[in-house]
């Protein structure tokens, strides 16, 4: 799917936000200017990220004025079929979209390994604990604290963690 | 701003003071004024050592008013490190107290016969001069404390340290900020070892009692300053993106672009990158007690920088800038912030450009010094050139000696130095500002993105190769204008997408000054300054063959993208054809 699909159709995103907020995109590496044609596939890497100061800042914008400073690892021009396939892609936010579209992503479900996400939930303070009202793994209820253990995770190499708001379950 | 102070080191009977109306400068502020003077009074082929050398510091245009963001400050002078003209600038609180004491620039010339170091002060009162050997081989921190105690705490200084003293042609002049920490640096081109050729140690400054500058038109500048601050503040760069993470939130982005130099500019990426990232120091700052979102001089509505503490909740520096971090950590293979914040501390009590530092670690490592990735071995080294040991003085000469004292062929500088953190194989548009800046590598040079605006030099399709030597020769020119109008360069990204905020930038220029600039008329300005520079390097001996970037950029490719730089010599020598 192309990336405008995946953000827009897929994940709900306003049309106005992608393109006045994401003004910076990677896929694999290469910055995109066109995220109507830029193809995404299984096993993409994608990063989003807000405006960026420097030249280089505005080099790398999408579609910029200055995109031709960096044409050697610009993204070539692709013509999108339209055919959709499932897969599993990499999102890396960065900087403002960390806060403005974390919630969207975490509401949806990502996937993480094992060994990350037990070493994510180790490393969260009271103060997360204290706003957790509920745990459910495979929809078995469970005492938040076992999420930081490594064991309950057995027989999965990843997991889909996806975050509700009070509510969201019902 | 009507006259320029000119401090004589080398007259008889000791140095002498005199007091100049500003005559043939006139007009003229920050870059511009610096790079006149040099360019018409300084010999281009003296030694830069010597007593025919000048330091200039210079407030912009617009400092020392009410107009936003007009706290930077110029140094001009022959650079120890390129042998070429300089213009080096810095924020802090310097700028605007300079400006409102009177002067249009400070000129620091001759050399006195003794060793004794001097410490200037100046007031509305006029100008003293004193021998003070207790400041003798002093960092930064602990000169500016001295003065604190001496004269109050609502100063502002200009000083060097250690490496200055030295003479070392990584040297750099410190400006102090808002809570008079020496933080901010004019670090590029080793002006601290003019400055210490001249055995001046620190300048104070004290503007009590003295007002604002005032416009010559109140009501137009006043609305000017108001829809220029309004565009600063509504822009998702100016607005949003710097005052949340300061500059190194580029860091991420320029990694997972596959441009950001590592390991001696080997690759073009780093794996410890997200650990030295701005949204991870922006996070251990506001964790710590430190502060994410600061400025570095009053008037600043960006606000880009921070503070940085240790684990204990004590300041270890000021929040360590993009160029700053890459230069100590990717380029070193160093991926520990609190060690990176270190390395930014003790450049800034010594008196180091961070940039040429960074490098020269990474040109030494490379070179089997020490491996990638030693942190505490970096810090050493730091400790090295503030000691003035054999080492460290060969280490604070910057990257170009480090690499020949130590056999290594890659060496990432242009005119002697070093190359910022934008690797020109993967951005090659910012290669070619690199190679033919009259400054030597510089990634400010060609910053200005307003060019759109401007359109100086005709209209650019920015879409096809060939554009590159155009963009760069327009942004150079756009930024060598707002480098004199004491303007922060970050004002770039808002005055490029809002034209409106482009107009209040030449709007304030007008009402304060009197001028009827245009966009155009700001483009000429632009030009004359630049070719300035380019006559005085012509006539210090540079020709073409300085404006390239080190053959290692052409031959060996720069993973992930397996890109060279690629621009033509004969393109980059059309540059500056206008």
């Amino acid at each position: 799917m192309s990336i405008e699909d995946f953000l827009v159709r897929q994940l709900g995103l306003a049309k106005d936000l992608v393109e006045n907020r994401i003004s910076t995109i990677f896929l694999n590496g290469c910055c995109v200017d066109h995220i109507e044609t830029a193809v995404i596939e299984d096993g993409s890497v994608l990063a989003l990220s807000a405006a960026l100061p420097g030249l280089a800042g505005a080099s790398l914008r999408r579609g910029g004025y200055y995109a031709c400073l960096r044409e050697s690892i610009t993204r070539s021009e692709e013509i999108f079929n339209g055919r959709m396939h499932e897969g599993v892609i990499v999102v890396k936010l960065f900087n403002l979209l960390i806060g403005e579209l974390g919630p969207v992503f975490l509401k949806k479900g990502i996937i993480m390994f094992r060994s990350d996400i037990a070493a994510f939930f180790r490393g969260c303070n009271q103060d997360f604990w204290n706003q957790v009202e509920s745990a459910h793994l495979e929809d078995r209820s469970v005492v938040s604290s076992i999420l930081a253990g490594e064991d309950i995770y057995r027989g999965a190499e990843s997991i889909l963690i996806s975050v509700c708001e009070p509510g969201d379950r019902e | 701003m009507e006259n320029i102070l000119r401090i004589k080191m080398g007259e008889e009977g000791g140095p002498k003071i005199t007091v100049e109306p500003i005559g043939q400068y006139a007009g003229l502020g920050g870059r511009a004024l610096t790079s006149a003077i040099v360019s018409k009074e300084v010999p281009p082929d003296c030694h830069p050592l010597s007593e025919d050398n000048k330091v200039v510091i210079a407030p912009g245009l617009l400092s020392g008013s009410a107009a936003a963001m007009s706290g930077r400050i110029s140094v001009g002078c022959k650079s120890p490190l390129t042998g070429g003209i300089k213009e080096s600038n810095s924020g802090g609180q310097p700028s605007q107290v300079l400006a409102r004491l009177g002067y249009a620039a400070i000129v620091l010339e001759g050399k006195p016969e003794s060793d004794d170091l001097y410490m200037i002060f100046i007031n509305k009162d006029g100008v003293k001069i004193v021998v003070d050997n207790s400041l003798r081989m002093l960092g930064n921190y602990e000169t500016v404390e001295k003065m604190k105690q001496k004269f109050g705490d609502k100063i502002s200084c200009i000083s060097i340290g250690p490496a200055g003293e030295m003479r070392l042609a990584a040297a750099s002049i410190a400006f102090t900020d808002m809570e008079l920490r020496p933080a901010r640096h004019a670090g590029r081109g080793g002006p601290g070892a003019v400055m210490g050729s001249k055995n001046i140690k620190i300048i104070v400054l004290d503007d009590t009692g003295l007002p604002m500058r005032q416009p010559k038109d109140q009501e137009k500048f006043k609305e000017a300053n108001r829809i220029f601050v309004e565009g600063l503040r509504k822009h998702g760069v100016t607005g949003e993106a710097l005052p949340a993470y300061g500059t190194n939130v580029l860091t991420n982005i320029l990694n997972e672009a596959g441009a950001y130099p590592t390991y001696n500019f080997k690759q073009g990426t780093f794996a410890g990158a997200s650990k030295i990232s701005g949204e991870t120091e922006a996070a251990l700052e506001t964790e710590r007690g430190g502060v994410a979102t600061h400025g570095c001089h009053r008037g600043c509505v960006i606000r880009c920088s921070g503070i940085y503490n240790d684990k204990d909740g004590h300041f270890v520096s000021k929040q360590p800038e993009y160029e700053t971090v890459w230069a100590h950590g990717a380029d070193c293979g160093i991926d520990d912030m609190d060690k990176i914040a270190m390395l930014d501390f003790l450049d800034d009590n010594y008196g180091l450009d961070t940039i040429e530092m960074g490098v020269t670690i990474g040109v030494a490592m490379e070179g089997g010094l020490l491996k990638f990735g030693d942190a505490d071995g970096a810090i050493n080294l730091i400790h090295e050139v503030g000691k003035g040991s054999p080492l460290g003085r060969i280490i604070g000469s910057g990257a170009a000696v480090t690499g020949k004292a130590f056999g290594v062929e890659k060496i990432p500088v242009v005119k002697g130095q070093a190359i910022p953190a934008y690797d020109p194989r993967g951005v090659k548009g910012l290669g070619v500002t690199y190679a033919t800046s009259p400054m030597g590598a510089d990634h400010t040079a060609g910053y200005a993105t307003a060019t759109n605006i401007l359109k100086v030099g005709g209209f650019v399709d920015p879409l096809i190769p060939q554009g590159q030597v155009e963009l760069s020769r327009n942004l150079q020119i756009a930024t060598a204008a707002i480098d004199s109008t004491g303007m922060c360069l970050f004002i770039a990204f808002a005055i490029l997408d809002q034209p409106e905020t482009f107009q209040a930038l030449i709007d304030l220029l007008n009402s304060f000054t009197g001028l009827s600039l245009t966009a155009d008329g700001v483009a000429e300005y632009g030009k004359k300054i630049l070719t300035m520079e380019r006559d005085f390097n012509m006539r210090a001996g540079f020709t073409k063959e300085q404006d390239r970037l080190p053959a290692f950029f052409r031959k060996q490719r720069l993973a992930p993208h397996n890109v060279v730089f690629d621009v033509p010599d004969a393109e980059l020598d059309q540059v500056f054809n206008w």
